[in-house]
């Protein structure tokens, strides 16, 4: 059995008077693939929100590679290798494409690596290279997915947390960033994803939860809950 | 034809000089989101910080200006932790009205300690002639000196990992965050830096005009214009708006009266506000 990098127990945390999560529990496991489906509004982000430590918890534990980082600031956490690729992208889109790799880096274990991620990155989104010198903010959609994907990855992630990567591209576009989800896998680079997408991301992930309002309601295979009733009503459409 | 000359010399260095000032309100404005009503104060302190050098040690403010940027970040990542941080995240007035008290805090101090009599540093360097006129040497080294601080910030700024992680916060601060970036760290910084600039800026324009405690206020509205002119958030724009309002008031008053100038640059500031309030070289 793989060991578990993130566990996540009972967590509870809102917006100032306003709860949304309640009690949730998670783990995710080095070298899989981890996903979180549920509807708009579920408190996919706001989940990874609080792992990530954007905001505090309320109650609850988070554990990453053993230590309790409930309390720990966030940009602490990017230093141990837990590392999120954003809902929306939020590149630095007055930065260049290599500055937003550059940036992407900057945590103390990424820094001494930068090198070497880079030339991962550029393996991976071989379209940038000719790129890295535009404005981020200048690009496509299609192309600031890739950025913040790549700098997402110079983070030397631990962790890799990518929340809705394929939200509002076009249907090409949304295969291509699965292929890459796919090709990261096979990198054995240990993930943590949320997806619309339900179909295709329960065919490529080891384990799933399934979150509504708030609670995570159900878990399993990706296989396990493709064929469950529920899912398949709530979120395939079948 | 040398009062032109001359006129428009001046008009350049001193526009370097306010431009300075401005590029550290347009930083503290494009990191934080902070309007720096303290910004004058802290000018005047500047000021006074090489008046004080220079009468008890006899150092120029060409050499203390090193110390007063360092003294400057310093007391500027001070007053974030004292007057901004626990509001950093409220609504805009809340940070208006905590730099106001600042800048009362600091103007009142002052003028108990200092009072409101003019002062003046007469550096002792004499004239240079250039293109036929006589300029004061402590303008030239105003406006070099200017100029070198506002290069040394943009290198910093576009090639360093504080300097990116500056910019990274200017444009998304949680993004920043998830890049490990201490953003706490990085606001007192830049705040740090821009009182430093106000400060410096303040030393220069010392050797060169008389002030008193209050002479803030003049040339944090001149910082306004400035970056009314040149478009907030952009540091290049600030210089290029300080120039033009340098050359401005030097040109302008050749033909009316000094104590026209700050009429006038409030008419711009106005005007400008109404017909393009991105700048007039800013963007939309
Ligand atoms: N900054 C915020 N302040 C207050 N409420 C918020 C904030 N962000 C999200 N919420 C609320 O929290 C709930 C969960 O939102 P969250 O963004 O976590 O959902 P989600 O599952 O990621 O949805 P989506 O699939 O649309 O991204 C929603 O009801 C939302 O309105
Ligand atoms: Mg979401």
């Amino acid at each position: 059995m793989a060991d578990v990098i993130l566990q996540v127990e009972k967590l509870s945390t809102g917006y100032g008077e306003v709860q949304i999560l309640w009690e949730v529990s998670i783990q995710a496991k080095r070298g899989q693939l981890t996903t979180i489906i549920g509807s708009n509004g579920s408190g996919k982000t706001t989940l990874l929100r609080a792992i990530t430590g954007i905001i505090p918890a309320w109650s609850g534990r988070i554990i990453f590679n053993g230590e309790d980082i409930t309390n720990v600031p966030a940009y602490k956490r990017a230093d141990m290798g837990l590392i999120m690729v954003p809902e929306g992208r939020m590149l630095f889109p007055e930065m260049t494409v290599y500055e937003n790799l550059e940036m992407g880096a900057y945590n103390k274990r990424a820094r001494q690596k930068i090198k070497e991620s880079l030339e991962f990155v550029l393996h991976l989104f071989p379209r940038l290279k000719e790129r890295l010198n535009q404005k981020a903010g200048t690009m496509s959609g299609g192309e600031q997915q890739m950025v913040a994907l790549g700098r997402g990855l110079m983070g030397c992630p631990e962790l890799l947390i990518l929340d809705e990567p394929s939200l509002g591209l076009a249907p090409k576009l949304v295969l291509d960033v699965f292929d890459v989800v796919k090709k990261l896998r096979e990198e054995g680079i240990t993930m943590l994803l949320v997806e619309q997408n339900v179909h295709l991301s329960l065919m490529l992930t080891d384990w799933a939860y399934v979150m509504a309002e708030g609670r995570v309601v159900m878990e399993g295979s990706g296989e396990e809950l493709e064929k469950s009733d529920e899912v398949r009503k709530a979120y395939l459409g079948i | 034809m040398d009062a032109w000359v001359s006129a428009i010399l001046s008009g350049v260095l001193l526009g370097l000089a306010y431009g300075l000032a401005a590029i550290g309100l347009n930083l503290i404005w494009g990191v934080m989101k902070v309007i720096n009503l303290s910004h004058g104060a802290f000018i005047a302190l500047g000021m006074f910080a090489a008046y004080f050098v220079f009468h008890s040690f006899g150092i120029s403010p060409f050499v203390s200006v090193i110390l007063i940027l360092a003294l400057g970040v310093v007391v500027g990542m001070l007053a974030y932790f004292v007057a901004l941080h626990r509001v950093i995240s409220a609504p805009e007035l809340s940070t208006l009205l905590s730099t106001y008290s600042l800048s009362l805090i600091i103007i009142g101090l002052g003028t108990f300690v200092f009072t409101t009599n003019p002062r003046a540093i007469d550096v002792g360097l004499g004239s240079i002639k250039l293109f036929g006129a006589y300029i004061p040497a402590s303008k030239v080294l105003t406006g070099l000196y200017s100029l070198i601080f506002t290069a040394a910030l943009y290198v910093f700024l576009f090639k360093t990992w504080t300097g990116k992680a500056i910019r990274a916060v200017s444009m998304n601060m949680t993004a920043a965050q998830f890049m490990g970036v201490n953003t706490t760290f990085i606001l007192s910084l830049s705040f740090g830096i821009g009182i430093a600039l106000a400060m410096v800026a303040g030393a220069l324009i010392a050797s060169v005009f008389p002030f008193t405690i209050l002479s803030g206020g003049i040339y944090e509205l001149k910082s306004f214009v400035i970056c009314v002119l040149g478009g907030l958030g952009s540091p290049l724009g600030a210089l290029a708006g300080g120039l033009l309002l340098g050359l401005l008031e030097n040109v302008l008053t050749l033909k009316m009266p000094v104590g026209y100038v700050p009429f006038i640059e409030f008419l711009i500031l106005v005007v400008i506000l109404l017909v393009k309030p991105s700048g007039l070289l800013g963007k939309e």
